[in-house]
């Protein structure tokens, strides 16, 4: 009989809140996707409820693993996608609250469940030391700073998704709802395709002998690998996308969704707040980065990616502000922008290596 | 030596083709010679400068003057055809493309290998390989075009930002208070509320300072209200900020130095660049286990740190036990000097190796003359973007026509529907008690 606060059974029971977070992810997932096409109001306070439930679950797991690991959970790919589909969830029920948005449960709650699943297949135990870089206050100022840009681009990206759906629904194009969410879909599919792919890749570790940093040299096999597993992502998500375009074409849905004034505003907001807090969060990891290595930007692909990020919300906020872009081609920039988004906070860990590549977030 | 003057005579070359090409319009025959003497001078100064440059390869590192003369000869040639090149380097259209390709260039930075990486990679057998090292693909960052491509983009932000000035300079400080009727109502929202009259504005100023608008009255019976007023200013500190950073990346570039030194346990080196000597009395490392369900499965080093002291001439400047994230920072110049152009010499501990004959600490030592400019330009960068997008500029004007009708306009520079909820909350409100107002006297 062990001390029932033992490490090991602490790092269990850990494992066990987690997964019933995801599994009750999952139900709501089923829950909210049946509020949207019923309107029966029970359903969405048993899901809510449920909802709140696993989000008590999910928060003494990240507190477990932050007393187990005895530093803030961002660290690697588990804890920060972990701690992402927190605060997806959790933003969203404080949402609810205020704001008669439980519809949209039908697409957060997926997507929360989605992010914390992945988490779960790149689980890592709590006792794998940070590296000597990590160790600095800035950790957890870069990291949240970050994290919250992402979210803000997240829901720009949903809005001006919703967008494009409400638009053409007025204007009874169903062929255009069925095309963006094929688009949608098979960009999903690719992403997710690619990255399968990359991770079955066996790429050779060259290391520049001067700089000290560190690059993956890839075999024709291994593009094989990364492009066939996209293109497979590619195929069977643009499937789906089609079925969920058929499913959404429905006069009576765009009764449902916000109107376009407001999906416009909401989605220019994320971006408008998304964007100082990106700003931010690199001229953090700049002042990081000049007081663990002495240079304050060295084109590591973490950085010029999240530079690109950058730039592409940068050119969105002018066509927007001084160019007078509205409606659909901002949404569009908003709706592609996640995937810049997504390229920078998981793509280049996995498809680049570099300083960042220990780090995840 | 002869780098430093160059660089000021690219300088004022550079205002010239900018402010000539401003004014040349058409082409008189005297513009055309001025651009035909610009061109020719800056084509020589080019291809003298690269000849040079490309002979002592291990010379002085010239590509951000090679790069900025690029540029200017290229816009003196557009001003010779006859192009309006100060048009050509003000416009948006010119920034938007810029923006595009830097970030298509870094994706390919990104994708290919980057510097000494590319002799360990497959690339190096690739039969396109030359052709990509000859483009700079191998080097994107540091490659000539690319740099000249970023001077593009900061002469087309400085135009803008001169462009802007005025216009931001009027909003902020000499606001139009005093305003016709006809202005008011040719506002992107206006209203007109019947027979409210001096009590409707009342009522207006007072919802519209619970709204924490600032209330200015005016002259001649009108009245604006505004809120953001900074949010111009803002944004032009946001977009000075890439100057001051790119200023300071230059310098840094030109006159500071990056070095690795790696010193064995005991060792005294020199720093390659500077007078100074480095000792390392002792490098410690300390190792944490790798436990996995309950068992160790290695361990990783979670701490290195070396006792280091430098000399400079032989003197002691200072000891300390340097760490990843605890640098050495040392001035060796007098203080004032060090604080303004940050002449600090920076000992990081880098990494660390196991040799034959012990463990050897790497060092990173360096010195960034830029880095006062560049962290000013960070703070005027995170403080001009959230003052910029967080409290845009609103701003309402309200004027009692003569037949008692209270006139209320407003314009915003962003976030229309939110502004749009504001003025909509200001009217329902006099309309409301206006309308009680009626009654009661009724």
């Amino acid at each position: 009989m062990g001390n029932i606060f033992s490490h090991d059974l602490l790092t269990r029971y850990e494992e066990i809140l987690f997964i019933v977070a995801v599994i009750s992810y999952l139900v709501c997932s089923g829950i909210f996707i049946w509020y949207l096409i019923s309107r029966n109001e029970k359903a969405a306070q048993l899901g809510t409820i449920l909802l709140t439930m696993g989000l008590v679950a999910h928060t003494v797991a990240l507190a477990l693993r932050w007393g187990t690991s005895g530093h803030a959970p961002m660290s690697n790919t588990y804890e920060s996608l972990s701690l992402f589909g927190w605060g997806i969830v959790l933003f969203f029920l404080i949402a609810q609250r205020f704001y008669p948005i439980r519809a949209a449960g039908a697409l957060v709650v997926p997507t929360a469940f989605l992010i914390t699943s992945v988490a779960g297949v790149f689980y890592q135990g709590p006792d794998i030391p940070l590296a000597p870089a990590l160790q600095s206050i800035w950790l957890w100022i870069h990291v949240t700073i970050a994290m919250l840009s992402y979210g803000l681009f997240a829901l720009a990206f949903g809005a001006g998704f919703l967008y494009i759906i409400q638009e053409n629904l007025l204007k009874k194009n169903y062929k255009g709802v069925v095309t963006a969410f094929t688009l949608l879909f098979a960009a999903l599919g690719l992403v997710l395709g690619l990255w399968i792919g990359s991770m079955l890749a066996e790429p050779v570790t060259v290391q520049d002998p001067i700089t000290r940093t560190v690059g993956n040299d890839y075999s024709f096999s291994d593009y094989f690998r990364i492009f066939g597993g996209g293109f497979i992502g590619l195929v069977v998500l643009l499937g789906l996308g089609y079925f969920a375009g058929r499913g959404a074409s429905k006069r009576s849905f765009s009764n449902i969704l916000p109107s376009l004034d407001v999906l416009d505003e909401v989605s220019y907001r994320g971006v408008a707040f998304g964007f100082p807090l990106l700003t931010i969060g690199i001229v953090t990891g700049a002042i990081w980065a000049d007081q663990a290595w002495g240079r304050w930007w060295g084109w590591d692909p973490k950085e010029t990616w999240s530079f690109i990020t950058w730039l592409f919300y940068g050119g969105y906020l002018h066509t927007r502000l001084t160019m007078g872009w509205r409606g659909k081609h901002s949404a569009i920039l908003a709706v592609v922008g996640l995937i810049v988004v997504l390229i920078t906070y998981l793509g280049v860990n996995f498809f680049f290596s570099g300083l960042h590549s220990y780090a995840t977030g | 030596m002869s780098a430093d003057k160059s660089a000021e005579k690219i300088e004022t070359k550079n205002t010239e083709t900018a402010s000539a090409g401003k004014a040349s319009n058409g082409n008189s025959s005297s513009d055309t010679l001025f651009y035909l003497i610009l061109v020719v001078t800056l084509l020589l100064t080019d291809v003298v400068l690269s000849f040079y440059y490309y002979r002592n390869q291990s010379g002085f590192d010239m590509r951000w003057i090679l790069a900025a003369l690029d540029i200017s000869t290229i816009l003196s040639v557009m001003g010779l055809a006859g192009k309006r090149v100060g048009h050509f380097l003000t416009s948006m259209k010119l920034a938007m493309t810029m923006l595009f390709v830097i970030a298509i260039l870094s994706i390919i930075g990104t994708w290919l290998p980057q510097g000494e990486a590319v002799l360990e990679s497959g690339w190096v057998k690739n039969p396109l390989y030359d052709v990509y090292r000859t483009l700079g693909l191998f080097n994107v960052y540091q490659s000539r075009w690319f740099l000249a491509i970023l001077y593009l983009l900061a002469f087309n932000l400085s135009f803008c930002i001169f462009k802007r000035l005025p216009t931001t300079y009027r909003h902020t400080l000499k606001p139009r208070v005093d305003v016709k009727e006809k202005f008011i109502v040719n506002q992107p929202l206006a209203s007109v509320v019947d027979g409210a009259g001096e009590k409707g504005m009342g009522i207006a100023r007072q919802s519209l300072s619970g709204m924490r608008y600032r209330i200015r009255p005016g002259q001649t019976g009108s009245v604006m209200a505004e809120k953001g007023r900074y949010s111009g200013i803002a944004s032009i500190a946001f977009h000075l900020s890439f100057l001051l950073i790119g200023i300071g990346a230059m310098l840094g570039a030109v006159f500071g130095f990056d070095e690795t030194v790696e010193i064995r346990e005991g060792q005294t080196v020199d720093v390659r660049g500077t007078n100074l000597k480095a000792t390392n009395y002792d490098f410690q490392i300390k190792y944490t286990d790798v436990m996995e369900e309950g068992r160790s499965t290695g361990s990783m080093p979670t701490k290195y740190s070396t006792d280091l002291e430098v000399f400079s001439d032989g003197q002691s400047l200072e000891r300390k036990v340097i760490t990843v994230n605890g640098p050495l920072r040392i001035s060796t110049y007098n203080p004032v000097l060090t604080f303004l152009a940050s002449l600090k010499v920076n000992f990081h501990q880098a990494s660390y190796y196991q040799s034959d004959r012990g463990i050897v600490s790497v060092l990173q030592v360096n010195q960034g003359p830029g880095k006062s400019l560049i962290y000013l330009g960070f703070f005027l960068m995170m403080g001009g973007i959230c003052f910029s997008l967080y409290f845009p500029h609103r701003r309402i004007w309200l004027k009692v026509s003569d037949s008692d009708q209270l006139l209320v306009g407003g314009r915003t520079n962003r976030a229309k529907v939110t502004f749009q909820r504001d003025f909509e909350r200001l009217t329902s409100e006099l309309r409301v008690k206006m309308g009680q107002e009626d009654k009661a006297h009724g």
